[in-house]
């Protein structure tokens, strides 16, 4: 079958939904099928520049290409699904969330005024449009599809897929915790910074890049965590993995995230999870002292939580192994077999 | 955003009233609103957007309509029909001519002679006679920018009478259902009918519907609670269908915690109307929250109540004997009475929330008041986009770009 993956870029940006979408191209080149990846570039302000950079899609033939009809569209996440096709079928990253659960708070782009509050109504109406348009609807995680039950009334089928390629494996259960995340303020990488600052034997280790890494270097400074905090900015895999194979576990604690491979991933190194009651799809895999811990997202709850794993490190790796259980079960061959039915 | 909130208000005995003291707390929660004082005919200051609640009571409405007709807004429309806000702003106000010209403007010269008719007192008035026929919406639609409807009935009517803006389908909210104790009128199966006693609730349908019913069931008591049209005799009315009062309870206009007590007691509400206005019960609506099962005219937003919740009687040659078989059924068979006042409990929590539909309006203004402004934004920018490689205003390319965009809804 010939297929574009649609997805859309912003110019200079590599995270979680670029990776799912370069492997998935592969993982589909590997079963035999004839697929490329269409992206365009998004820029989502000032003003309705959110809907005329959506409306590019829009405009794309995506029906034939020199000559030879495209089978099917897998759209990925806002606003690659705006595309036109007769076979679209959406795997939804995420919608343009500043229009949803973020209007209104410090993440949110929409101001009070009557067009601001109109750009963000048109958003919504966009995706009631192409989203229901789709032939197949599916959500990366349950979180993504009770969103879109919530603002659209369509009913998306869960279809999680599984994180990037790497060496996984577990080397022992080391001294440090581990943060992977693009450093923005809604991965609430502070968090761990004042834990650390409150417990003086905690060592994190802080792999990413992103707007928010000075602020957060700098907390670290003056919170005195010198020799006790690193941040590894942007590595390779191959560290990536090394770093996930030493830790003692893996902090992961967004806002309301729409799923998250970072909990797979440590699951793939049998390394547990600790995450927040708040974190959204992170919690569809870890479950308090089972596969990790979920407290609230309050330093002094951090804190004591990865006090206790740092003091039970045989009930680490137990909840480490249970959650290696469950990602293995995530494959690209049950994935791409829904995918494609 | 800040509107402007033209409506009836508490005291006034209006079910608009009623329905803006329910849905105003929970819209404050979300935008700001001003209350705009009776009267008043222009939109306070600072503010974004006018709403205007339209409803065919002229005492009522006229003066929302006239500040309506200074300021388009968006138009929350209670009734299609709006003969009689017409009249009322017409005729009533000695101006002859007004109704005159409405009635051509939308009827032709056949209105026009007929309006003559009504005002040289030749045949009776079409606001009491033949209202339905001849309903003079455009009077209001031509002033909305947009409109809010509680049925899909008035929103396709509205687009039948050439309305092209948006149009919002919001549910009617629903009362909580207070905490009282239940009046009960009678032994057996209470049967309440609340609100105007008059021909078009089909009351004398209803007695004689009744009496049947309680050949079977002898202990059914029909309670009617409401004050009586004027013109409309019920004792006249059961003497003319040969009815004695047995089994009939009736109490006149009551207050609100009477109202409910009384509702809570009745076993099954009946609200029948023809014609229909397209306007909504709040009698109904109310008995959803109580979680009471319902007979309804096949008519109108009555029409859209789902089948598990409502029977609904078509008003045709059979409407009796339908009705009849109803309250049969209902009467007799404790175990439908109660699935469909559950079904009802379920709609009224899920679909008439104050709190979803305040949600809905919020949606509705929100896209209204800065939505023009952001389509033209929207098409400039495409447009200019469009021109800088060529693409000119009546090609078959801007043809086909200003196609794709109200695929999906810009512009």
């Amino acid at each position: 079958m010939k297929i574009a993956v649609c997805r859309p870029q912003v110019p200079f940006a590599r995270g979680g939904a670029e990776i799912f979408t370069d492997r998935l191209v592969d993982e589909l080149r590997a079963r035999g099928h004839d697929a490329d990846l269409v992206s365009v570039p998004f820029k989502w302000y000032p003003g309705t520049r959110v809907l005329t950079q959506a409306f590019l899609w829009r405009m794309l033939d995506l029906e034939e290409a020199d000559g030879q009809r495209i089978d099917l569209v897998v759209a990925t996440k806002f606003p690659s699904y705006v595309v036109r096709h007769p076979e679209k079928r959406v795997w939804l990253v995420h919608q343009f969330r500043q229009a949803y659960e973020l209007d209104g708070t410090e993440l949110g782009q929409f101001g009070d005024s009557p067009d601001d509050r109109a750009i963000r109504r048109k958003v919504q109406a966009l995706d009631r449009v192409a989203l229901g348009e789709a032939s197949r609807l599916f959500a990366i995680s349950q979180n993504v599809a009770n969103r879109v039950e919530a603002s659209t009334g369509l009913t998306a089928e869960v279809l999680p897929h599984p994180p990037q390629a790497l060496e996984y494996r577990c080397e022992n259960y080391g001294d440090f915790v581990l943060s992977v995340n693009r450093l923005d303020r809604a991965k609430r990488i502070d968090l761990l910074i004042e834990a650390a600052a409150s417990d003086g034997s905690l060592e994190i280790v802080i792999a990413g890049d992103g707007p928010d890494r000075e602020r957060l270097e700098r907390l670290a400074r003056e919170r005195g965590l010198n020799g006790r905090a690193r941040f590894t900015g942007r590595i390779g895999e191959s560290e990536l993995a090394d770093l996930y194979a030493r830790c003692l576990a893996v902090y992961y604690a967004p806002v309301d995230e729409d799923y998250g491979m970072v909990p797979l991933e440590a699951f793939l190194s049998e390394k547990p999870v600790l995450t927040t009651t708040d974190a959204g799809g992170p919690l569809e895999v870890v479950s308090d002292g089972s596969t990790g811990l979920v407290v609230t997202p309050d330093v002094a709850e951090i804190a004591r939580a990865l006090g206790w794993l740092r003091e039970h490190r045989d009930e680490a790796a137990t909840y480490g192994r249970a959650g290696k259980a469950i990602a293995t079960e995530v494959t690209w061959d049950r994935a791409i077999g829904r995918l494609l039915a | 955003m800040n509107v402007a909130y033209f409506s009836p208000m508490p005291p006034e005995q209006s079910g608009i009233a009623d329905y803006s003291a329910l849905l105003l707390p929970a819209l404050r929660e979300r935008i700001d609103v001003t209350v705009v004082r009776r009267g008043k005919k222009t939109a306070p200051r600072g503010t974004d957007l006018a709403l205007y609640h339209v409803g065919n009571n002229p005492d009522a409405h006229a003066w929302i309509v006239d500040a309506l007709r200074k300021r388009p807004g968006v138009v929350v429309l209670h009734d299609f029909v709006l003969h009689h806000l017409v009249a009322g702003m017409t005729v009533g106000r000695r101006d002859g001519h007004g109704y005159l010209d409405l009635m051509e403007r939308e009827h032709g010269v056949v209105g026009r002679l007929l309006a003559h008719g009504v005002l040289d007192k030749r045949i009776p008035p079409l606001w009491e006679s033949r209202p339905a026929d001849f309903p003079l919406p455009t009077f209001v639609l031509e002033h909305a920018t947009a409109l809010i409807v509680h049925s899909r009935y008035v929103r396709d009517h509205a687009r039948a009478a050439g309305f092209a803006g948006p149009i919002a389908v919001v549910p009617h909210p629903a009362w909580h259902a207070p905490d009282v104790a239940p009046a009960r009128v009678g032994s057996g199966t209470i049967v309440g009918c609340f609100g105007v006693v008059n021909a078009s609730k089909r009351i004398p349908e209803l007695l004689r519907a009744t009496a049947v019913v309680r050949r079977e069931h002898p202990d059914l008591t029909l309670l009617l609670v409401g004050s009586t049209s004027p013109g409309f005799d019920l004792e006249r009315r059961l003497q003319r269908l040969g009815l004695d009062d047995a089994g009939l309870v009736r109490e006149g206009w009551v207050d609100e915690s009477r109202l409910w007590a009384l509702m809570a007691g009745s076993d099954v509400l009946v609200n029948l109307r023809h014609p229909t206005m397209g306007e909504t019960s709040g009698s109904v609506v109310r008995g959803l929250s109580l979680g009471k099962p319902v007979v309804v005219s096949d008519v109108g937003w009555f029409s859209e109540l789902p089948g598990d919740v409502a029977l609904k009687v078509p008003p045709d040659d059979d409407e009796v004997a339908t009705l009849t078989a109803a309250l049969e059924l209902l009467a007799g068979r404790a175990d439908v009475r109660e699935v469909m006042g559950a079904r009802a409990a379920e709609l009224a929590e899920r679909d008439h929330d104050v709190e979803h539909v305040a949600d809905l309006y919020v949606a509705a203004l929100e896209t209204v008041a800065g939505g023009a402004a952001v389509d033209d934004a929207v098409l400039n920018d495409v447009s200019a986009a469009a021109a800088d490689v060529g693409i000119s205003a009546e090609t078959a390319e801007a043809r086909e770009i200003a196609r794709r965009l109200a695929e999906v809804e810009l512009g």
